[in-house]
């Protein structure tokens, strides 16, 4: 056993490159792997393991205080089918002023008493601040990719105290809009006691009763109860359609960039693998000689594989999960996808997979050259380095030495069928590095024209209200005025005004929103996917999620009430928008509703070249109550193609050392025939050429095959992405394939190739000729 | 010239004058600088001091890429295991090294059939190199290197790699080659083909010129 690890140890120095290379190839690929296994995990069921992870309760029930004591809820939690429970809380409703659109909050808010953010239950995440356990303290429900900036602020409630800012917590279930110690919850005039209820396994198959049957289970623990004690309740399977909408639209995306990462890091490491042990052909010949065992011999090989293999493994790992951790972040961040923010990392049995996978993948990848070394005979191994071999391709070699390309151009291409094996992993590599780039830019360039539907039709959006230290601050101009200031100001082409009122559809449970515009451009920048924009007071323009989940059509009449005041109107149109409640109309209708409507915003269009900060400075000095802010980027749009951009990166890095390493091995095999070509006259330049020239073959092959496998992957991904969260994309948006973008994919492919050769082949133009030449 | 690797000094104050038409023979121990000699001749090193001018032109200070040319265009190197590539046929191997050059395939291909006709190695011409004999791979080495018409033909144990026969057949190649003007410098271990084909013989021991002896030619 000293013999073998003395002979690997031996092996390992005299071949530092190699053993970098193969320390590299792991490390990049385990990486990739980590990342690539995390992502797909993560997106696989997003919800279900954030919401397992707060321990999500499964009932949020609401009780009539004076119908059910507490004595008799906290029995329910002791009934069979009970996994744990928590509760009673005291839940009000609070009304607020407008002025808490600032936090965050609508107009009424559920607040809940609570002792603290953990339990049985529904355990919160506290991510700033403080639990509030005084009076006129209270925490709030936001998402912690959100800032903490409003900590220490009051909110100011109308029919009670007010309350001071002490903590950021959130909660998944959305079980309360705000939480305040159980004390203070009483100043607020609680109506309804709340139980959180999580039930046993044997009370959640997620078949389709799922629903029914936590309702039947919900029925039983309530049964003991005074008639009427059980107000409302929600099943958090409403919950999970709610909040997994804008996931799911992530996750064939992900998982396609997922799959591509291990696809691409297998295949380089069984590359760079097998391609160490088959150059060390020579090598195994004179252990056989000195006396090794054919056994030994591969434990020898296998030794000096694994040494860098597991470092590279486990530095790999490590840099993964490094990685990891800011890129999940920075994926599951905004309003849609956010919710998942503080829940998602790499789960362990990633890192248990990669941590025996790749080590596993070398020394398979490392065996099959290894016994076919170990059935050798000796002196054939030893003759494997020096020793003329049959040529391959000959035909093709015959063919290209009589072609007019340049000769060093010539023997370039015809080097990758020398090696067909080697080559063949090396395509693979490059085809799946290509078929990345041209998925990914598919991808980026819908998301982008998707982000920028619509860009151009404001520059500045003016809220009709702004806050100092806490207070609202009101305009000092009414709605007509106001506008008119705003359409005079410097800058200034176009004022659209917009008022958002919620109302109900006849036939429908589910609020809608009823967004009403006036002004300049009714359009507002949405983009039309089908019928056309309102033209008379009646009609209205829905969002293709609201026609969908509403199973309407355009040329549906429906009819809108608010209070006592009711409209038919019919839909003449549909926009790309995934809020399944939005509708939009002109003022005239949203006034006969609400006649009373003011707008809460105004949109500004700047004329070419105005400075969208310098008309907000304007528009505050001219009316300090209001609230005028540039339109900043889009962030689900700013996600994908960010996100995108890193992966795509990150696997043309590995892709692009697969190459490298192939080249690596070609120039070691090939030393002599170079230094032979150089004895002879060929230039650095000529045997840099001639290098490069054998990788940019597989470059261009790579491309041929990569650019259509990725356009079927955009096909296959996209529209489900968007079909996920209820999107139907115009045409123009998905008609991505013109012929520069081809061309620019398909380049890919050659810098892949380049990228990864150009290295080496420079290393093999500056080979010392004697010395290759008087090692034979 | 000098030449030296780390510690190990390889030639030691060496200075010699070859004449065109001139066939020199340079004998010596394993070891003792002889192919090293050679490698500074065909500027595939650099000596470490002195210089070595070739029809006026000081090749240690040439640059990559006009060592690569004074290759090309000056030099014919033979080697003991003759260096051809295995995925190119006979004819293709020698054609190289003119569309090295810049020559179109077609007529760089004529010319290595006159030299395979001169070599009698003609009806070998589409073998490759896997499946002819030592002596045929000889020939083949010995018609790349003369494709661009070299003024130095370097020859480094020719005959090493070969049986008694194909050694023969080689030396009087060498010989040929010499009597119609090549200049020829040969390195060798073998007495009997330094007689056969050179008229000068250098001999080197340790990095340094012991001797140097014209030789009679032999029969």
């Amino acid at each position: 056993m000293r013999a073998v690890w003395r002979a690997a140890r031996a092996a390992v120095r005299r071949r530092r490159l190699q053993t970098v290379v193969i320390a590299l190839v792991t490390l990049t690929s385990t990486a990739a792997m980590v990342v690539a296994l995390g992502l797909v995990d993560a997106a696989s069921a997003p919800f279900d393991k954030a919401f397992d992870r707060q321990r999500g309760p499964h009932v949020v029930a609401a009780f009539d205080p004076d119908k059910a004591s507490d004595e008799q809820l906290e029995r329910t939690a002791r009934q069979p089918g009970v996994e744990a429970a928590a509760g009673p809380f005291a839940q009000a409703t609070v009304e607020l002023p407008d002025d808490a659109m600032n936090f965050g909050l609508g107009s009424q808010i559920t607040v809940v008493g609570r002792p603290g953010p953990s339990g049985p239950v529904d355990r919160v995440d506290l991510w700033a601040g403080r639990w509030a356990t005084g009076p006129g303290e209270v925490v709030l429900n936001r998402q912690s990719d959100w800032t903490a900036d409003d900590l220490g602020k009051k909110l100011q409630v109308p029919s009670g105290p007010d309350l001071t800012v002490v903590g950021f917590a959130f909660d998944l279930s959305r079980t309360a809009d705000a939480w305040v110690a159980p004390e203070q919850a009483a100043a607020l005039h609680p109506t309804v006691t709340q139980m959180l209820f999580r039930f046993t396994k044997e009370s959640q198959a997620p078949d389709a009763s799922s629903e029914d049957r936590l309702r039947a289970e919900l029925a039983t623990l309530t049964e003991g109860l005074p008639a009427g004690a059980l107000t409302a309740s929600r099943t958090y399977l409403t919950l999970k359609q709610q909040v997994s909408s804008s996931a799911r639209a992530f996750t064939p995306y992900l998982m396609a960039f997922g799959v591509l990462g291990i696809a691409v890091a297998v295949l380089i490491v069984a590359n760079v693998v097998s391609g160490a042990v088959i150059s060390g052909f020579r090598h195994i010949g004179i252990l056989k000689a000195l006396g090794f065992t054919p056994g030994q011999v591969v434990a020898v090989y296998l030794t000096m594989i694994s040494v860098p293999a597991v470092l590279g493994c486990a530095l790999g790992t490590v840099v993964g999960n490094l990685l990891a951790r800011p890129f999940f972040e920075f994926v599951f961040t905004g309003p849609d996808a956010g919710v998942f923010h503080g829940s998602v990392s790499v789960a362990a049995w990633v890192n248990a997979v990669t941590l025996l996978g790749v080590p596993a993948v070398c020394v398979l990848a490392a065996l099959a050259p290894a016994v076919r070394a170990h059935r050798l005979p000796a002196a054939r191994a030893i003759s494997a380095g020096s020793a003329p071999r049959a040529g391959r391709a000959l035909h093709l070699q015959r063919r290209l030495a009589g072609s007019r390309l340049p000769r060093s151009v010539s023997l370039g291409v015809g080097l990758p069928f020398a090696r067909p094996g080697r080559s063949a992993l090396t395509l693979a590599a490059v085809v799946l590095g290509v078929t990345t780039v041209t998925f990914a830019t598919g991808l980026a360039t819908t998301m982008t024209m998707l982000g920028n539907a619509g860009r151009d039709a404001y520059q500045v959006t003016v809220y009709a209200s702004s806050f100092k230290h806490g207070k609202e601050v009101k305009p000092q101009h009414g709605d007509r005025e106001l506008e008119s200031l705003l359409r005079s100001l410097p800058g200034a082409r176009e004022v659209t005004a917009r008022a958002d009122d919620d109302i109900r559809m006849a036939g429908s449970a589910q609020d809608v929103m009823l967004e009403g515009r006036r002004g300049d451009r009714l359009t507002l920048g949405n983009v039309l996917t089908q019928g056309r924009w309102m033209h008379r007071a009646g009609e209205v323009v829905a969002g293709s999620a609201f026609l969908r989940q509403n199973g309407l059509r355009v040329g549906d009449r429906i009819r809108l009430e608010k209070g006592d005041r009711g409209e038919d109107v019919v839909v003449v149109g549909e926009f790309m928008e995934s809020n399944a409640r939005l509708l939009v109309t002109d003022w005239p209708t949203v006034t006969a509703l609400s006649p009373n409507e003011k707008p809460i915003a105004y949109h500004v269009k700047l004329r070419d070249g105005a400075d969208p900060a310098a008309y907000a400075r304007a528009a505050k000095a001219a009316d300090s109550g209001i609230s005028p802010t540039p339109t900043g980027s889009n962030s689900l749009t700013q996600t994908i193609v960010g996100s995108a951009t890193v992966l795509t990166l990150m696997l043309t890095v590995v892709a692009s050392l697969g190459v490298f390493n192939t080249v690596v091995l070609n120039t070691r095999d090939r030393r002599r025939d170079l230094g032979m070509l150089k004895s002879i006259g060929m230039t650095p330049r000529q045997v840099t050429v001639m290098t490069v020239t054998s990788m940019a073959v597989l470059g261009a092959l790579g491309s041929l095959l990569g650019v259509p496998l990725g356009v079927a992957g955009y096909e296959v991904v996209v529209p489900r992405m968007a079909g996920a969260v209820d999107l139907a994309l115009p045409p123009y948006m998905t008609d991505v394939w013109r012929a520069p973008a081809l061309a620019g994919v398909a380049s890919a492919g050659l810098a892949i190739a380049v990228l990864g050769a150009l290295v080496p082949a420079r290393r093999a133009a500056r080979l010392t000729i004697a010395q290759v030449l008087h090692n034979e | 010239m000098r030449k030296e690797y780390g510690e190990t000094t390889a030639l030691d104050g060496v200075s010699l004058e070859i004449r065109a038409g001139d066939a020199v023979a340079v004998m010596g121990p394993s070891g003792c600088g002889k192919s090293t000699l050679l490698n500074m001749i065909a500027g595939l090193d650099r000596p470490t001091g002195g210089s070595v001018v070739v029809h006026g032109e000081n090749v240690g200070e040439l640059s990559e890429k006009g060592l690569a040319l004074y290759r090309r265009r000056r030099i014919g190197m033979i080697f003991q295991f003759f260096n051809l590539i295995d995925d190119l046929s006979a004819l293709d191997n020698v054609a190289l090294a003119a569309q090295l050059t810049g020559t179109p395939a077609r007529q760089a291909r004529r010319r290595a059939l006159e030299l395979f006709d001169e070599l009698g190695i003609a009806d070998r011409r589409n073998a490759y190199p896997a499946v002819l004999s030592g002596g045929e791979r000889q020939r083949v080495a010995v018609a790349r290197a003369l494709m661009n018409r070299p003024a130095l033909l370097l020859a480094d144990e020719p005959t090493g790699a070969l049986d008694s026969r194909s050694g023969e057949q080689v030396m009087d190649l060498l010989l040929d080659l010499n009597q119609i003007g090549q200049t020829l410098i040969l390195v060798t271990h073998d007495e009997h083909l330094a007689r056969r084909c050179a008229s000068r013989l250098v001999e080197i021991a340790d990095g340094r010129v012991t001797g140097e002896h014209t030789l009679e030619p032999s029969a």
